[in-house]
């Protein structure tokens, strides 16, 4: 894929947070008819079309185009957990470039505040209720049938937390350094209007937190939101023709360690590291080279172990680059400047993509604007812990 | 008041039903492939690395150290809330595949990567689950 032939044009959000009584399916629908007045298209030009949806909903994409009223030459539904938003993004390049499609649709919604929500309060004992607490935090379709219940181990932050509690064995990684991640994306969500968690956040906030999973407490965790982004793909000469200013899209990477979180040394040096490679290398471009990152902060180490993975810092610095401040948006390299999973909302790393297109049109107020954002990183990681994607992008 | 439910049992898959009989026997046991000359996990019916379907399931001390453990401090289940807190570990065997389990029989304050631990057994109705505790 050259860099630069393909372009994000339109992006767009529904409502985030606590938005009960919408299905995800009309979430993203407001996601994609924000993204295409925001690029001045309708959605008789839409051709393509990938998302994501709930695992328990057959043919997303179906679902999704008959709302659109389109019958789209080229369409998907992707199940890499959290890689997928940016793997979308990049196979719609893929797609346009090699004349399967002109113009493509990548979005994913989900209701994840509403899921959880709505059978807490649900009449039940109380037993039930907890069970559905469980049912509710660990979708049914992902949830063990061995190897995981019988131990009580269940849910993402606990294997995520196998990566934090190895990480800091090796690496001396701190509490405080993860504080570090909360703190300084809560500082961002302050500024962002929509951001589902806006209150100040200090250290010693975090530092007091309730615990989940040693050794995150509810402020090493990525919210719970009702929400959907969405973006607009098109070619570069076709974007020159259209109303806002084009990203273009200059390297993508992934990587899947399908020998799983547990295997070799995956849980502390991540697919973030071959991901990144493959995307730097065709984007002709390094760490030095990226003004902004829009990183996977499902939990506050990933963002940590992400960062050494990209080569912003070297392995098992992480911690001590993060506390460093450098995250800020005054500082070396400001990241999820909207607030991240960790404070804006969960919407699956759609909003970290949304996010990095209006830093570098250069779109928001000062007090939110990375200065001279030229070039940014977008990550994507999930799918049994193991999948990533990446997105260089560029003005 | 009510007993608290209890907690799960495992749901075996067809490839893992030796590893849970093997329990039964107090034994731990893992598929090996001859060929790679290696065990593996997950069981499954094919080697990961050569493909062959001509495994043999063979028993592995019982002996590692934790490769890594988390504690939780939140029940997921109505049935663990009891057991709170309670400490989840990934158990680097001494034959060298990775085992999760829970570590009992110290305080989950005690645990520490590289921690030497040895398994232990725990009846739980029908079914046996295999467990460790500090190594003596």
């Amino acid at each position: 894929m050259v860099p630069g032939r393909c372009a994000i044009v339109g992006v767009g959000a529904s409502k985030i947070g606590e938005v009960p009584g919408n299905s995800p399916l009309t979430l993203q629908v407001d996601a994609i008819s924000d993204a295409l007045d925001d690029a001045g298209l309708d959605v008789g030009d839409v051709d393509g079309l990938i998302v994501r949806g709930p695992d328990d909903l057959y043919c997303y994409h179906q679902r999704v185009g008959q709302r659109l009223g389109i019958n789209p030459r080229f369409a998907t539904t992707l199940d890499s957990g959290g890689a997928s938003q940016a793997l979308g993004v990049g196979l719609a390049a893929l797609a346009i470039d090699a004349g399967w499609c002109s113009t493509v649709v990548c979005g994913y919604a989900r209701d994840g505040w509403s899921r959880t929500r709505s059978r807490k309060l649900g009449p039940s004992t109380e037993a039930k209720s907890s069970t559905s607490m469980q049912v509710a935090l660990v979708p049914q379709q992902q949830q063990a049938r061995e190897f995981g219940p019988e131990y009580g181990f269940f849910g993402a932050a606990a294997m995520h937390a196998l990566g934090a509690t190895r990480h800091m064995h090796l690496y001396g990684t701190r509490k405080q350094d993860m504080g570090a991640v909360a703190v300084a994306f809560r500082e961002h969500a302050s500024r962002n209007p929509v951001a589902q968690r806006r209150e100040p956040l200090t250290l010693d906030d975090y530092m007091s937190a309730r615990k989940v999973v040693h050794p995150f407490n509810v402020l090493d965790c990525s919210l719970l939101t009702d929400g959907a982004g969405a973006v607009v793909v098109t070619s570069a000469d076709r974007a020159r023709s259209l109303a806002r200013r084009p990203v273009y899209i200059q390297g993508v990477g992934s990587a899947n360690n399908h020998q799983g979180w547990f295997s070799d040394e995956h849980m502390t040096t991540t697919a973030a590291r071959p991901s990144g490679e493959q995307a730097y290398a065709a984007a002709g471009l390094g760490p030095r080279d990226i003004d902004t990152v829009q990183l996977y902060d499902c939990f506050t180490y990933m963002v940590i172990v992400q960062l050494e993975d990209y080569g912003f810092c070297a392995k098992g610095e992480g911690g001590a680059f993060v506390s460093s401040g450098a995250l800020r948006l005054d500082g070396q390299l400001p990241a999820n400047t909207s607030g991240g999973e960790l404070s804006e909302g969960h919407v699956e790393g759609m909003l970290q993509i949304v996010e990095a297109v209006r830093q570098l049109r250069g779109d928001h107020p000062a007090d939110r604007q990375v200065p001279d954002a030229e070039t940014a990183l977008v990550s994507g990681h999930g799918g049994n812990t193991v999948c990533h994607a990446t997105l260089i992008l560029s003005r | 008041m009510d007993r608290p439910p209890e907690k799960p049992l495992p749901i075996p898959a067809p490839e893992s039903t030796p590893f849970w009989e093997a329990a039964q026997r107090r034994e731990l046991a893992l598929p090996f492939c001859r060929r790679c000359d290696q065990f593996f996990t997950p069981p499954a019916a094919r080697c990961p690395l050569c493909l062959e379907d001509d495994l043999q399931w063979r028993g592995v001390s019982g002996r590692g150290q934790v490769f890594s453990y988390t504690t939780y401090h939140r029940a997921y289940h109505p049935a663990y809330r009891d057991s709170l807190p309670y400490v989840v570990a990934l158990v680097q065997l001494e034959e060298g595949p990775r085992l999760v389990s829970n570590i009992v029989g110290c305080s989950p304050h005690d645990v520490h990567c590289d921690m030497p631990v040895e398994v232990t057994y725990e009846q739980r109705g029908r079914a046996v689950i295999p467990q460790f505790a500090p190594a003596r």
